[in-house]
């Protein structure tokens, strides 16, 4: 069938499939590159036994229903399993202690959030650093691969204000990782002063 | 917020009657807004004369009175052509003050502040009053004095006066035009329709090869689209300035502007769908290929001074039924119709809904018993759908759901929603169609209707009213797409709305008593056919670089050729030679003249696709040509231009020359209450 799309060289991602990094998307602050054990500049492997890979193109049924937004089967089965996800940190303003969100796009989240829809994908979900709940994590640009529990249902948390589909309860390894992120970024900035 | 009945004493209503007309004493204390607006009130001239009604079209008196310092306002009175006008039920009048906390809404200058939780926008003294008369009206015809006249607590008078004019619509031969449809390419100027004639219908020897269904409509004129507070309007007046017959300032719809805060409470103007709901008892449609909240369709029946609104505004749409006769209410924007317990929307709720309290309404008591609204509620926990189908609309999800719906029939009224907010544009509809899926299914909706199957499916349900109808049908992404400078997707915008123009013509030639109308609300992005490229398509690829030395002017640019597919679209727009767009109004972006094979992000999308380019600053960075602009931001903007508009049916002669766009709502008034002296389709 003809088509009127001139296949220009464009990156090739999928939908919410975040698999590269960001391209010409939602404009965001510079922040620190992630950490070499969180960044994800290349295809990954097959993840660790007991973890299961899920994609953000997988959180919901496409094509959409009379309705509105259904979780997949596949999502449903994951409750309470362990999971690996690749996307980008959303830079919170204000940031919520021992919380922050992953995101299939690059994208800033404000507080004034009165009005019209902002550019946060439906499928962000929330990130819960289970034993660090004052920790502040700074911003971290590009893809990032992180595991944990996954905790599927509408989660509110009243600190950020926001709801989301589902919490991924990060594992050990990872919250070190992340803790050892916010005292480096931390040690940065008290230098830089 | 403060609002108590105005408490009417017999003397000094008495008084004011007898001074009605002359002046009153000089005061430190003055009325700073007096409504409806008027130059007589502004600036001391009679005219021009700015608010212009129908005979017994309802309006909303209004006044903000800044009375001397100390004092409060305890009691005021209009006046027309000198005479009070009376709240006979006691419940359509208010004065509202400043009722938030002092400390919060009062500066150190003794002003209001204008902040979250105030009463009263910025800038005021403390004790300024909004004081307001709902739903009046007048049924004489001619140019008539509005004075108000309010007291202060030590007995002295303020006032002032301004004017409005009742219009005329004399005496037709009784053939009224029983429906009304307005097409409304949004953003839509000369060089749009061009475009779209052009890429449709081709050229040879300099003669179109064909026409486009608008361009066979037998009147046409030109239309001044200015707001009532800039020469450059945004969709919301540009829109309800033809259909109340008056100026908004941009941003508001149905509403005149205020001094509260609150986006709900602004002095009202009926619509012509209220009017001739009420007056004949016509049905309403509203059909878009955007979100059903946005700008223009929400400025055929909602009243607020936030086009953002969105939870407000299509709770109105089924909340004001009554006083609209909405049956037909179609588009985008299923986001505002789905439940959200939780009030949060950031991420989206699981369901993708984006109803909130802080954009929802509740309307002041004498709003609804001077208009006979619904109170409204903050209950972002509302199934919209559910009660739009408990209202007995029947709802359609998809363009199959709204095949199914008229399985039996035309349904008696019908809720269509086929995204979560804007639809896709017809560029990448009709590509899914044909078989390349890629982005509708991105969106999620790969099954939308396109905007001349939506018209059909209006005009079929809409029709059964033997009372007549008014409807709207808006190709919302002609504005959209030129915003985004995508100029291979605006044009296919003007295809797919002209291809409903042609389903409303063919709807009149069958129903005379029909007036089809098909205008702007604007121009968007001042674009201009500048010529074509001088490369093939393949050329173009190999080097996206090239701008402006890609770009053939006057005889070199000959005549783009575009292949037209069964469905009626080009097969292709990446032709050789083809047509290049300028724009005038434009933002930075780089340009390939080469179609994107992603739409511009959407930032309204609960889920956009990751492959949109964020803007057209961003879209080909680095690969295409930059073309620096005049206006700052990231998307080209509306021009000041103004827009034709052409006319067919019954009425349709009396849109030619030059007029203003609030011109429209009174010679839609006189072909549908008077009738013409002729058909002008004879």
């Amino acid at each position: 069938m003809p088509s009127f799309a001139c296949r220009l060289p464009i990156l090739a991602g999928l939908f919410l499939m975040a698999a590269l990094p960001a391209q010409a998307g939602t404009s965001v602050t510079q922040a620190p590159k992630a950490p070499s054990a969180l960044a994800v500049t290349k295809p990954l492997g097959t993840p660790p036994a007991g973890v299961t890979e899920l994609k953000f193109r997988d959180l919901f049924k496409l094509p959409v229903g009379p309705k509105g937004l259904e979780p997949t089967d596949k999502l449903l089965g994951l409750d309470g399993k362990r999971v690996r996800l690749v996307g980008y940190m959303v830079q919170q303003e204000p940031p919520v202690p021992g919380h922050f969100m992953l995101s299939p796009l690059p994208v800033v989240a404000g507080d004034a959030d009165d009005a019209w829809a902002d550019d946060i994908p439906a499928s962000a979900i929330f990130v819960k650093l289970p034993k660090s709940p004052d920790l502040v994590v700074p911003p971290m640009a590009g893809l990032i691969q992180l595991t944990g529990t996954l905790h599927v249902g509408l989660r509110d948390i009243p600190a950020a204000g926001r709801v989301a589909p589902a919490v991924l309860e990060l594992d050990v390894a990872p919250e070190r990782v992340l803790l050892r992120h916010a005292k480096s970024v931390a040690k940065a900035a008290s230098k830089a002063r | 917020m403060s609002r108590s009945p105005l408490l009417r004493k017999a003397l000094p209503a008495l008084v004011a009657s007898v001074l009605g007309g002359t002046a009153f004493g000089a005061s430190a204390a003055t009325i700073s807004r007096l409504t409806p607006p008027s130059e007589l009130f502004a600036s001391g001239n009679a005219a021009p004369v700015i608010a212009r009604f129908l005979p017994g079209q309802q309006f909303d008196l209004q006044a903000t009175v800044q009375p001397d310092v100390g004092e409060t306002i305890k009691e005021f009175v209009f006046y027309v052509d000198g005479q009070a006008v009376r709240d006979r039920e006691g419940n359509r009048t208010s004065i509202v003050t400043e009722a938030g906390p002092a400390e919060t809404c009062v500066g150190a200058d003794g002003k209001t502040t204008g902040k979250s939780g105030c009463t009263l926008v910025a800038g005021l003294p403390a004790n300024t009053a909004v004081v307001s008369l709902r739903a009046f009206s007048k049924g004489a015809p001619g140019v008539h004095e509005l004075k108000v006249v309010a007291w202060q607590n030590n007995g002295e008078r303020i006032t002032a006066t301004g004017n409005f004019e009742i219009v005329g619509i004399g005496e037709g031969n009784g053939q009224v035009a029983k429906n009304i449809i307005i097409l409304l390419g949004d953003g839509m100027g000369a060089a749009h329709r061009t475009a779209g004639r052009i890429m449709a219908k081709g050229y040879a020897q300099g003669k179109a090869k064909g026409q486009l269904a608008m361009d066979t409509f037998p009147y046409t004129g030109m239309v001044m689209t200015a707001s009532l507070n800039s020469i450059v309007t945004d969709s919301a007046p540009g829109m309800q300035n033809y259909v109340t017959g008056n100026k908004a300032n941009n941003n508001e719809e149905g509403v005149f502007p205020d001094d509260t805060l609150d986006a709900f409470d602004n002095p009202r103007v009926e619509y012509l769908s209220e009017y001739l709901h009420n007056l004949q008892g016509k049905s309403l449609g509203v059909v878009t290929t955007a979100d059903v909240f946005d700008a223009t369709p929400a400025s055929m029946a909602i009243h607020t001074s936030a086009r953002g609104n969105g939870t407000g505004i299509v709770d109105q749409f089924l909340d004001d039924r009554h006083l609209t006769g909405l049956s037909v209410l179609m588009g985008g924007g299923r986001k505002w119709f789905l439940p959200n317990p939780s009030n949060s929307t950031s991420p989206q709720p699981a369901n993708g809904s984006q109803r909130r309290k802080t954009n929802d309404y509740v309307l002041p008591a004498d709003i609804v018993a001077g208009w006979g609204a619904s109170p409204g509620k903050l209950d972002p926990e509302r199934d919209l759908i559910a009660d739009f189908q408990a209202a007995g609309f029947a709802y359609a999800p998809d363009k199959s759901g709204l095949d199914e719906a008229f399985k039996f029939g035309a349904p008696k009224q019908l809720l269509g929603l086929f995204a979560y907010s804007n639809m896709n544009v017809a560029y990448d509809k009709i590509a899914g169609r044909r078989g390349d899926r890629t982005v509708v299914d991105a969106f999620g909706f790969p099954d939308q209707p396109m905007l001349d199957e939506m018209t059909d499916a209006a005009l079929k349900v809409l029709s059964k009213n033997p009372k007549g109808f008014v409807a709207m049908i808006e190709g919302a992404s002609i504005d959209k797409q030129a915003h985004l400078m995508d100029s291979d997707r605006w044009p296919l915008e003007v295809i797919e709305f002209d291809r409903a123009v042609a389903v409303a013509k063919a709807f009149a030639q069958k129903n005379p008593d029909t007036l089809v109308l098909v205008t702007a609300d604007h121009e968007c992005s001042g674009a201009a056919i500048i010529g074509a490229s001088m490369k093939t398509a393949a050329e173009l690829e190999a080097n996206p670089k090239l701008g402006k030395d890609a770009v053939a002017v006057y005889e070199a640019a000959k005549f783009p050729k575009y292949r037209i597919a069964e469905d009626g679209y080009p097969i292709s727009t990446n032709v050789d030679h083809k047509m290049l767009i300028g724009y005038g109004a434009n933002a930075d972006r780089y340009e390939t003249w080469l179609p994107s094979l992603f739409p511009t992000k959407d930032t309204q999308q609960p889920f956009p696709p990751a492959q949109s380019p964020a803007n057209p600053n961003a879209r080909n960075e680095g690969v295409g040509a930059l073309i620096t602009g005049q206006v700052a931001g990231d998307q080209a903007v509306h021009t000041g231009t103004d827009i034709p508009l052409s006319a067919y049916g019954r009425g349709a002669s009396q849109f030619t020359g030059v007029f203003d766009n609030t011109d429209v709502m009174f010679k839609i008034g006189r072909a549908a209450v008077a009738g013409e002296r002729q058909n002008s389709q004879q």
